[in-house]
């Protein structure tokens, strides 16, 4: 069978509904537009990881300690499920786990804004926890039909633990939030720290080449807009309650448009940050991924060389 | 796949079926046969009689490692470890409602999605 | 002599004290070694490691706050107050638990000789005399099975590589053999808590039984054993920087204001 009549086959399941499995055929187009989105979301797990590490010695009671931990260990595990997916798709292609680990230190692929950012305090934590993770909680929630079937299952296990980092998180703020004046003065701060990077998380309003091309495989359905506007839509109005001010003066509900009007973030700053990896901790935290991947290869290389031992003994 | 004739011995094979495409292959029983090839026909019929399905794997049983069942202590997990689930937070509800605020659960938040818009 | 609960020990003096000293040793050693290995989070040699890893983290940690749980009810502070305001002359972990971390060798040694003399001392608690101590080791032992597995497994097969990975193990052995003593320091109360057999064995039994394990393995592996053997009366007493600089990074955010929640 010639390829147009494969793609037009491979378009006429998508439009159907159907799932793909990874031993389908799938267009070139496909097969690389998912892996780079993937491979960018298993990775952005992996180093999102860091901003939040930071504070796990520093966690202010026990409980908290075990909390994040534990919170932060889910980020790995996502990550790990992620690059399991990205590296089955990949197969075709040669790529395996190494590659898409280096590829961070390479500035082959990207991982989102918001783990380009300081997290000076523990307010940061708690703002993590609550709204980025509460960002990403929207954006992978609209994923969890994706035309991708291997990644929607992972999609599933992953948001069914993002419940718990949902309640982890604003448990921190919520204490916050209740607490003396400077502990509800450090969850203003961080606020105010991330907010842009919020706002920028979810992408420029205007659909790209590469979202138009996802949308029409139906590998993600809803715009940038539309999931930043859900985000408003819940989180707003909670952040408000709790006596915190939106570090923007223009941010509004508008009741003729239903919709959130904010004022933009510079999007050519954050924009670059991610392409480049400037932002005031890129370096730092690839860094630190390129020692435990490249410093510890002589692990790797030795477990493999090693014989089994069998469980029990 | 690769299909090798086994050496004049039937072998076990572990079956396990995917119901649908969201779903993970789960484990439902074993069949004895010649080749893979005959595992995964024999399969159909003897563990997909009445069930849909779009997916088996058969994986010759010695090729599967196991945790020995002997060995109970490979999966204690003797304290609470509720810090790391959400009923460990169930008094957020609570703490908001003192912001005048609802709880929110990630249900919500696919709820939002499905809408639409 | 049983001891049921807090009522049956708070009355003699002499064995209370003792109890406490022996729960301080058992909770600061847990909370030392689990805070050591959290600092692995995200930093581990492969992704599956790092979520396996940080379980074992996670488990220490716990142990840690039963323990001051248990000193909480025998009159102590809370387990939090007891975390982090003690100051560091006061902790009585081991000092080798309180080393920085050194390479992913040294992380494994590390463990594994914890882990092979946790498992000894938690066997004598199994039998311990105060029940409440009792009924936790039954179940801290219980969890530490995998711990003990998962660094087995990673102590024999980093050595059976040969090559900059047994040169690292070996390495690291040399290095922490000198601080093993300090796991063996029972403190100054040893002969009470085994008159009264709330531990019911001697640092001499302990640490002949660990010798016997741990060199037992080594010379499975052909790795050379330490002949030199240090003294261990004062191995939770003689603290270093690094447990102060592990204390003051712990309390950062619950020093800003320790009567606030958090």
């Amino acid at each position: 069978m010639d390829s147009e009549r494969l793609h037009e086959q491979f378009m006429e399941r998508i439009r159907r509904g159907e799932k793909i499995e990874a031993t389908d055929w799938m267009p070139d187009d496909y097969r690389k537009l998912l892996l780079k989105f993937i491979q960018m979301h298993g990775v952005s797990e992996i180093m999102g990881a860091f901003p939040e590490k930071e504070w796990v010695p520093k966690a202010p009671t026990l409980r908290r300690k075990l909390g994040i931990m534990s919170k932060v260990q889910d980020e790995m595990g996502h990550g790990q499920l992620l690059l399991r997916v990205a590296e089955e798709l990949g197969a075709p292609l040669g790529v395996t786990r190494e590659q898409l680990i280096t590829d961070i230190f390479t500035g082959r692929t990207k991982f989102h804004n918001v783990f380009h950012m300081a997290s000076p305090t523990w307010a940061d934590a708690g703002v993590i926890g609550w709204l980025v993770d509460g960002a990403a909680i929207v954006s992978q929630a609209a994923l969890l039909d994706t035309s991708y079937a291997p990644y929607a299952r992972v999609l599933k296990r992953i948001c069914a633990e993002e419940s718990f980092h949902m309640q982890h998180g604003e448990s921190i703020i919520l204490s916050l939030a209740e607490g003396t004046q400077a502990q509800r003065q450090m969850l203003q701060d961080a606020l105010n720290r991330w907010w842009d990077s919020l706002i920028f998380f979810f992408g420029p309003p205007e659909i790209s080449e590469s979202a138009r091309r996802m949308m029409e495989y139906r590998i993600r359905e809803k715009t940038n807009e539309e999931l930043r506007q859900k985000f408003l839509s819940r989180y707003v109005p909670r952040i408000r309650s709790l006596g915190l001010t939106v570090p923007d003066p223009n941010l509004h509900f508008d009741e003729s448009t239903g919709k959130w009007v904010y004022t933009q973030p510079d999007w050519e700053k954050f924009g670059r940050m991610v392409r480049d990896n400037t932002g005031p901790k890129s370096q730092e935290r690839i860094a630190l991924r390129r020692q435990a991947h490249e410093g510890q290869a002589w692990v790797r290389e030795a477990m493999t060389r090693s014989t089994a031992v069998p469980v029990g003994v | 796949m690769q299909l090798k004739e086994a050496e004049g011995l039937y072998h076990p094979y572990e079956v396990f079926v995917q119901y649908d495409h969201l779903a993970h292959h789960q484990h439902v029983g074993s069949v004895l046969a010649a080749s893979p090839d005959i595992a995964l026909q024999l399969a159909r019929e003897n563990f997909l009689r009445r069930d849909k399905a779009v997916n088996i794997w058969v994986v010759r049983k010695d090729h599967i490692h196991a945790t020995p069942y002997d060995v109970p202590e490979f999966f204690a997990n003797e304290f609470d470890k509720d810090y790391r689930r959400v009923d460990g937070y169930a008094d957020n509800a609570r703490r908001w409602k003192a912001f005048k605020q609802k709880a929110l659960h990630i249900e919500d938040i696919v709820n939002d999605l499905e809408k639409g818009g | 002599m049983v001891m049921e609960n807090v009522q049956a020990v708070i009355s003699n003096p002499e064995v209370l004290t003792a109890l406490k000293d022996l729960l301080y040793q058992l909770a600061d050693d847990d909370l030392v070694i689990g805070h050591r290995a959290s600092e692995w989070l995200g930093l581990a040699p492969e992704i599956e490691e790092d979520v396996a890893f940080s379980s074992i983290s996670q488990d220490e940690v716990g142990h840690a706050v039963f323990y001051y749980n248990l000193l909480a009810e025998l009159g102590e502070d809370v387990a939090d107050k007891l975390a982090f305001e003690r100051s560091p002359h006061a902790r009585r972990n081991a000092v080798m638990l309180e080393r920085e971390n050194g390479d992913w060798a040294h992380t494994i040694v590390r463990h594994w000789f914890y882990d092979s003399f946790e498992d000894l001392r938690l066997q004598a608690l199994e039998t311990s005399a105060y029940v409440p101590l009792r009924q936790g080791a039954v179940k801290i032992r219980r969890e530490e099975f995998y711990h003990n597995l998962h660094h087995d497994l990673w102590f024999r097969r980093l050595i059976r590589a040969g090559g900059e990975a047994r040169h690292r193990m070996e390495a690291a052995i040399a290095q922490l053999w000198s601080d093993v003593p300090s796991l063996f320091d029972l403190g100054p109360h040893a002969d009470m808590l085994r008159e009264s057999g709330i531990l019911p064995v001697t640092s001499v039994e302990l640490q002949k039984a660990w010798r016997d394990k741990v060199a037992g393995v080594m010379r499975e592996l052909d790795v050379q054993v330490p002949t030199q053997w240090c003294d261990a009366s004062d191995g939770r007493r003689r603290h270093t920087d690094a447990l102060s600089e592990l204390l003051q990074t712990m309390g950062e955010v619950y020093f800003i204001d320790k009567a606030a929640v958090w």
